[in-house]
């Protein structure tokens, strides 16, 4: 029997070390960081004088005098508040779950390697790099007539439209809920798999055709992939900005508690340096987001569903 | 209740042809078994019948007429999986009257109770599968394929999840509950004892074929071919090669030249020990109960011989003198075909 | 109870051909508004010229492309393995030969000279632009591939190894650690990214490309070590004991007998993580202040906004450069990918 003491360095150091490091420093540290600074009054010095101080929250609530790209934002906090609500709640409940569940549904109804096709195409968006599926977007929604959109809505008989102006909310629900729906598809996907065939067999003999089939054996056992994806997805539409700030740029239409609180302080060339008011938003979307989770974790039964990290059918 | 006939079925997948030219007629009200090792094709056919698979070719009908297109919910076929296949998130009652959903049945409670009273689970009717034991989920799975009157039963190793004991009850049970309804039954089944004891009619089937087809005697006795002669019994026949010094072939046609590749079998309780006959060197003996089961060694290899006393009569190493009779020997030709009218019989080897 | 068996064979067919058709025209017709922008990109890039794309070109390239591929699609759902190389080849040629026929002239490789120019973005807004900091795209694209392994290698190796530790050995406050785990990988960390910025910049980290490797490393970290944790906990303990009954050491036994049956885990989290690391966008531009250093996203973002948004066909034809090594990792990989979701689905 080899002993312990024999290698130079322990069983613990050697296989968890290297994570625990990395997670202390880069993922740990700034959650606390983050509160912190949340309480001061940096800003583009990178220093600060004053801790603790509420000033940044007391900021909040109150009409905005500080410019940004020229704009008075005012009371611009509720609205992102209500900007991020809007935005989460129909990308959740139209994309990432009913059109995910669909997916689902649809690629596993047809023939195997057809649905695998169709899969792989709802994917493609998710595989590319956000910066070109933006692009994309900005070509496909271009205002001019030479938009895709455009394009074919002129083909119709249509006026030409402009939907970054127009529909901007419309807009980043389709973009981020393309991208979302494919996460549901795919876990949905493997959790229709999981259901044994004899349950299909046995619903087609007792008489059920396919709603029945979908009905009573199949959302029956899609409950907590469904839960799952409604905690996971929610938490992540509610931070999520990347595809805003490509797509829409700090426009005010779509300036969302995340997007607020990026272009206040890093977003590139406007980013406004205000470290201490980007982490005080930060904060409070944490702690939504940990209110959140908590509420649906109780509704769900989430504890059980996270411990126990496969999709089975008792 | 229907006749069910099968015409010339094939079903290929991908990579196999998994059932190959299946000809078969089971007429209203019988009792069927499909006995065969895992991979015959049996579930297959089955699956076919109850319209969950489409056959690649060939005719299924249902009473003269054709239903392969049927789909699955039209055919009015009930089945009862091995893994039971109830439904997890209904009650028993709910499982039992999932079927009687889709036919609008206006009293599908009474129904159900009836039926569950008939198998005799009345009384779990709130439960959950998971709150139950293996073989009640098995009377629920029962009662769930018969609540709807179906043209035709079929049972996927219903009994193969269950424990010795509780298998015995099940066998007549199902026996008792098929024949009280007088349904058409198809069971499908690897286990011969579960095959012989219930079926009417057994039906052996090997690599996606009809090996032979007739009552439980009819396969044990008289087997056509050599599969069948090996698959069915326990413990298995004794297999020997036929061109032996010691063995004198009969009946078999002299021109056939077949003399020379035959395979015997010989049943292990047809074997005897003798005052004469061929010498054999005892290696093994298995208690089994009423029975013993004796493995000895001799020069035409090594021999099973099952013996009717429950205290073995012979010791390892005893040498001991073996014999059969004729009639009781199987002849069997290079391609597995029984030859009919060939025996057997051993002959004195002087000195030994 | 008789049953009109031809009547209902009839029905039967009927509901199936109904059932497929309607499917598959659904499926279809959500799906060809997610292909028809990569289309339109692939013929921007080889089409158009100064000033931007001629709209007929380009439908008349979709209206080519779009029922190749479909039928391709459809054939190779349908046929066997053999068959499916023949019908690509047969496709490929056909969508080819039909658009040299319908666009021979309208087909050119000008767009992508920025691969062999050096100073484009000088060559044609001029050295005083703010085009004269910018780089050649092959700066951009080894930093990104640098970016992208180096995070992959640290994420494949570090989560390899935690992940084994917590599936196999018991130790004091394993039970919290994989709670705090599981905290973190449920948790916002995009809403870190001031924080992150600070600490870098503490640490002297900032505009390096180390900044964002090992942050995106360890952001990612919590979910790859679940994912690997779901493939170690696959493996039998029984593989493990009888390489130490046999004389390996608990190490040996890990390197030698356990780490070749999770292989297929650490390529799917190693694809993942590559195809992350190339994409990354946020972090770059986060936690660099200047132009310090180029990668293909930052590249990619400055082309379109700002050097050459008007330049339709070049922009198109940097994003097929940038959007290329993720498509075909993902299209070679795709079985472990979906292996991973199946295997360590987290819930």
């Amino acid at each position: 029997m080899p002993k312990q003491g024999r290698y130079w360095i322990s069983d613990t150091t050697l296989f968890l070390g290297p994570a625990i490091l990395l997670l202390a420093v880069f993922f740990v540290a700034p959650i606390f960081v983050n509160i912190v600074v949340a309480f001061t009054d940096m800003s583009q010095s990178v220093r600060f004088e004053d801790f603790p101080t509420t000033r940044q929250f007391n900021k909040l609530g109150k009409v905005n005098e500080e410019a940004l790209l020229g704009f008075e934002l005012r009371g611009s906090f509720y609205r992102a508040l209500a900007l991020t609500g809007t935005f989460v709640f129909f990308t959740l409940f139209i994309f990432n779950l009913s059109f995910a569940l669909i997916l689902a549904l649809t690629t596993t109804a047809v023939p195997e390697r057809m649905g695998a096709i169709f899969r792989a195409i709802w994917l493609l968006p998710r595989m590319s790099p956000s910066i070109v599926y933006a692009l994309l977007w900005l070509w496909v929604i271009d205002s001019s007539e030479r938009g895709l959109f455009n394009q074919v809505i002129m083909a119709f008989g249509m006026e030409a439209m402009n939907l970054r102006l127009n529909h901007p909310m419309a807009v980043i629900v389709i973009a981020n809920g393309l991208i979302g729906a494919s996460l549901g598809m795919i876990i949905f996907t493997s959790a229709i798999r999981s259901i044994p065939d004899h349950l299909f067999y046995a619903a087609r003999a007792d008489g059920a055709g396919s709603l029945a089939i979908v009905r009573h054996v199949i959302l029956p056992a899609l409950r907590w992939p469904i839960s799952y994806i409604t905690i996971y997805q929610a938490l992540a539409l509610l931070v999520s900005f990347e595809y805003i700030f490509l797509i829409m740029g700090p426009s005010r239409s779509t300036m969302t508690m995340a997007m607020l609180s990026y272009t206040k302080s890093l977003a590139p060339e406007i980013g406004g340096g205000q470290y201490a008011y980007g982490a005080a938003i930060a904060l409070i979307l944490i702690v939504i987001g940990i209110i959140v989770a908590l509420v649906m974790w109780r509704l769900a039964n989430m504890k059980a569903l996270l411990q126990q990290p496969r999709i089975e059918v008792r | 209740m229907a006749t069910v006939e099968l015409k010339n079925i094939r079903k290929a997948w991908a990579t196999a042809m998994a059932v190959d030219g299946l000809d078969l007629t089971i007429s209203d009200g019988e009792f069927v078994a499909i006995l065969g090792p895992s991979g015959c094709g049996k579930s297959t056919t089955l699956f076919m019948l109850s319209g969950v698979y489409l056959p690649t070719s060939g005719d299924i009908l249902f009473d003269g007429s054709r239903v392969n297109d049927v789909e699955a919910r039209h055919r009015n076929v009930g089945i009862v999986f091995q893994s039971y296949a109830l439904y997890p998130h209904m009650s028993a009652l709910q499982n039992i009257m999932f079927p009687l959903r889709f036919q609008k049945v206006p009293d599908a409670e009474t129904r159900a109770r009836e039926m569950a009273d008939l198998v005799q689970v009345g009384e779990l009717l709130d439960r959950r599968p998971s709150e139950l034991s293996g073989g009640q989920q098995q009377r629920i799975a029962l009662a769930r394929a018969l609540v709807k009157r179906p043209n035709l039963l079929l049972l996927d190793e219903p009994l193969s999840n269950l424990d010795a004991t509780l298998r015995l009850t099940m066998r007549a049970e199902i026996r008792r509950i098929t024949h009280e309804l007088g349904v058409t039954t198809i069971l499908v089944t690897h286990d011969q004892l579960e095959a012989t004891t219930m079926a009417d009619r057994v039906i052996c089937m090997n690599a996606g074929r009809i090996e032979q087809e007739g009552s439980a005697e009819d396969l044990y006795l008289r087997p056509r071919t050599l599969f069948v002669a090996g698959f069915i019994g326990s413990p298995p026949i004794n297999l020997i090669e036929g061109k032996r010094p010691e063995l004198k072939l009969s009946g078999i046609p002299v021109q056939s030249g077949l003399e020379d590749s035959v395979t015997i079998g010989i049943r292990p309780e047809m074997l005897k020990a003798a005052d004469h006959g061929l010498p054999a060197t005892v290696s093994y003996v298995e208690p089994m109960g009423r029975e013993t089961l004796t493995t000895v060694d001799t020069v035409i290899g090594p021999l099973r011989m099952l013996e009717a006393v429950a205290v073995p009569r012979w010791r390892r190493d005893e040498q001991i003198l073996l014999n059969f009779d004729a009639e009781d020997s199987m002849v069997f030709d290079t391609s597995g075909k029984r030859i009919d009218g060939a025996n057997v019989r051993l002959l004195e080897i002087p000195g030994a | 109870m008789t049953r009109d068996w031809n009547q209902l064979a009839a029905v039967s067919i009927r509901d199936r051909r109904m059932k497929m058709a309607a499917l598959t025209l659904f499926l279809v017709a959500v799906s060809a508004p997610i292909v028809l922008p990569y289309f339109w990109m692939v013929m921007i890039a080889f089409t158009a010229r100064t000033g931007g794309a001629d709209a007929d070109t380009l439908w008349t390239a979709c209206a080519i492309l779009v029922p190749v591929t479909l039928g391709y699609s459809i054939a190779y759902a349908s046929l066997s393995v053999r068959y499916r190389a023949i019908t690509g080849a047969a496709a490929l040629i056909l969508a080819t030969s039909l658009l040299w026929f319908f666009l021979g002239d309208d087909l050119h490789l000008n767009n992508f000279r920025f691969m062999i120019n050096p100073n484009i973005v000088e060559d044609i807004r001029g050295a005083a632009t703010a085009g004269g900091q910018f780089p050649w795209v092959w700066n951009a694209f080894g930093n990104s591939l640098i970016l992208a392994g180096t995070q992959t290698l640290i994420v494949v190796t570090v989560s390899t190894l935690a992940a084994y530790y917590l599936s196999r050995f018991s130790f004091q406050g394993r039970a919290t650690f994989l709670q705090s785990l599981l905290v973190l990988q449920a948790f916002p960390a995009i809403t870190l990214v001031i924080p992150i910025f600070l600490i870098v910049y503490w640490v002297g980290l900032l505009n390096t490309l180390y900044a964002p490797i090992l942050v995106i490393t360890a952001l990612e970290l919590p979910f790859f070590i679940f994912i690997m944790k779901g493939f170690f906990d696959a493996v039998p303990w029984d593989i493990e004991m009888s390489a130490m009954t046999d004389g390996a050491s608990r190490r040996q036994a890990f390197w030698m007998v356990v780490l070749p049956q999770v292989r297929v885990g650490m390529i799917a989290i190693g694809v993942f993580a590559f195809i992350k690391g190339w994409e990354e966008y946020v972090f770059v531009t986060g936690l660099r202040t200047g132009n310090s250093y180029w990668v293909m996203s930052t590249y990619l973002y400055y082309v379109r906004e700002d050097v050459m948004g008007v330049d339709y066909g070049m922009v198109a034809a940097v994003s097929l450069l940038y959007v290329m090594p993720s498509l075909i990792l993902y299209l070679f990989c795709q079985k472990y990918l979906t292996q991973m979701t199946i295997g360590g689905v987290k819930g």
